[in-house]
């Protein structure tokens, strides 16, 4: 079985030959470079490998070639890259200034950014803004410009699935041009700001979308982007107002790339289970990253609940086994996970979002090792 | 006029509700303090409450907040010409280093919807900041957050902070932030873990022996 064919048979919910592996495989399911260069080191692949980012803003890096045959991993990314008008720069104090008018504001070396200011930051929600806003080009040649090229390489080298990584979805845009707090009471007080916004964004994202997949449909197994929904407590929102604000949005956003007969994977951190039979009626094929940290998120009973309807992406835990754990409390952690969630397929295993800066190269080593040995079917 | 409907404005996040009610309810005579403690606090309470039981999400919750801080704002200078004390005063910040503030910004607004002063201190603040919060406001509650598990340790250096200033003794320390347990809170040496904003105000009312 190749690589490919093992993600595609878990996607269908039958079980492969072992449970697949996830790493760089998208933008929440990679590394950071810090726990990269450890890893790399360790393996003998070099003390400063040459670095690609998948995400410059979370200091997470494309995994090098050797290291993911060398952890058998069955992912790879192709990503869009930064548009010709206006790319991401980076401003006199470090921080990163982007096409839609958001600073991210860097944490330090090593670290993420965050955003901490963008064009709706402070101002009072009205639609005319969203009409008003300079919106960028979702067609802007810039972006597609090595796509193809990027996965013709990963066709050519490897027999891995392909994941088109796709823009960030309206949840995160909002929050990031708008502020957190801000974008939240929006919801409730400014509903009408709230439907404009998600109106034009869901067109440019579409617009972006059916490019990319024009450009690389033939190439590519599945394609995702991310969302989150989800605190480490509950809903970051009541069911109710994502069914009226969110849920039709990203409907439309699953079907441009359900036109190109693709497989969707949804990033969405913290506790959502609330969300997911939504999820599941939208369309989703696949749910990232299964935060068992977070409350509702008991993997077993997520599994008896929705695994027939959907796959779990993730699953090991990121915010205590992986930086603190011992390389058994890792191996123990991976064979769990494949216990819950790994029963008649629709399980790709993979750390819950990336791999954080200060996780020993021996628990990574140990995650994927122990994937392979507990994923058998 | 009753407070009741002041106190429903608050649970529903009713700005212009809230505006008009306080005002109406300071022209009605009543003392600041009481529309305080029997409209805006049980209000809180009960915005609190339902907010831990995941009846009410963080978008309600703010709204609500934002409600009652405006009624607060308004009643504050009769309070302070009143001379009527806080429940207690605490000092909040997010640790040095992280910048996520949602968490924090919760707790800082159920503190001051319970009736504490609170000095919020934003993100990324350093120990000394914390140490210079605490001898400017004579805070009794110190409270710290952070969302990463690479600033966790962070904490730690606060506390100590607040031991070199001799401080420790005069206030209590309450950590709480996604990657933070009560194990991890307890080897740091702080007073109380608070897993959620739900839970702040019961958790500092029982460290200064008011619950």
């Amino acid at each position: 079985m190749t690589h490919r064919e093992r993600v595609l048979t878990a996607l269908k919910h039958q079980p492969p030959d072992r449970v697949p592996a996830d790493l760089g495989g998208t933008l929440a399911s990679t590394i950071n470079i810090h726990a990269y260069r450890r890893v790399m080191a360790r393996l003998g692949f070099g003390e400063a490998p040459p670095v690609a980012y998948l995400s410059r803003r979370s200091n997470s890096v494309l995994p090098d070639e050797r290291l993911l045959s060398y952890l058998d991993v069955d992912c790879r990314a192709v990503i869009l890259d930064n548009p010709d008008a206006n790319p991401e720069r980076e401003l006199p104090d470090g921080s990163l200034f982007d096409e839609w008018g958001i600073t991210w504001k860097h944490l330090g070396e090593g670290q993420h950014f965050i955003n901490s200011d963008g064009p709706y930051y402070g101002v009072e929600p009205d639609p005319a803004l969203v009409e008003k806003f300079a919106w960028p080009d979702p067609l802007d040649p810039g972006r597609f410009r090595t796509l193809r090229s990027q996965a013709q390489t990963q066709r050519a080298r490897t027999d891995a699935a392909i994941i088109l990584v796709l823009g960030v979805g309206l949840v995160h845009q909002i929050q990031f041009m708008r502020g957190y707090a801000a974008s939240l009471e929006d919801l409730i007080v400014a509903p009408d700001f709230v439907q404009a916004f998600m109106e034009h964004y869901a067109d440019f994202w579409v617009r972006l979308t059916e490019r990319a997949l024009q450009e690389v449909g033939d190439l590519v197994d599945l394609a995702m982007f991310g969302d989150d929904l989800g605190t480490q407590q509950g809903p970051v929102m009541s069911p109710a107002l994502y069914r009226r604000l969110i849920k039709p949005y990203h409907a439309r956003m699953v079907q441009a790339i359900k036109r190109f007969e693709k497989p969707v994977l949804l990033h969405s951190c913290g506790s959502v289970a609330a969300f997911i039979p939504d999820l599941i009626e939208v369309g989703f094929d696949a749910l990232h990253p299964i935060q068992v940290s977070a409350k509702d998120m008991e993997s077993g009973t997520l599994k008896r609940q929705f695994g027939r309807d959907i796959t779990f992406w993730g699953g090991v835990d990121t915010q205590r086994v992986l930086p603190l754990g011992t390389p058994q409390d890792v191996r123990e952690e991976v064979r769990r996970r494949i216990n819950d969630l790994g029963p008649g397929g629709g399980y790709v295993l993979g750390a819950v979002h990336n791999i954080q800066a200060e996780v020993p190269a021996e628990n990574i080593l140990a995650m994927f090792e122990a994937a392979r040995e507990f994923g058998k079917y | 006029m009753d407070l009741s409907a002041l106190k429903e404005a608050v649970i529903s996040g009713d700005l212009k509700g809230c505006t008009v009610l306080t005002e109406v309810a300071i022209k009605a005579g009543y003392p600041p303090a009481k529309i305080l403690n029997e409209a805006l606090v049980p209000g809180m309470e009960v915005v609190g409450e339902k907010f831990r039981c995941n009846e009410v999400y963080v978008p309600e919750v703010l709204v609500a907040a934002r409600a009652m801080k405006k009624s607060l704002a308004m009643l504050k200078p009769l309070l302070t010409e009143t001379g009527a004390k806080p429940v207690g005063v605490a000092v909040a910040g997010t640790v040095k280093g992280d910048l996520h503030d949602i968490g924090k910004n919760l707790v800082c607004m159920m503190w001051e919807g319970a009736g504490f002063e609170v000095v919020d201190l934003g993100t990324d603040v350093s120990p000394e900041k914390f140490v210079q919060g605490v001898k400017d406001s004579g805070a009794q509650i110190v409270g710290i957050s952070t969302l990463l598990t690479t600033t966790m340790l962070n904490m730690r250096d606060v506390i100590q902070a607040l031991e070199r200033a001799q401080l420790r003794d005069k206030v209590k320390v309450m950590v709480g932030g996604a990657p933070v347990t009560q194990t991890f809170a307890s080897e740091i040496g702080a007073d109380d873990y608070g897993e959620s904003a739900a839970t702040a105000v019961e958790k500092a009312k029982a460290l200064l022996g008011l619950a």
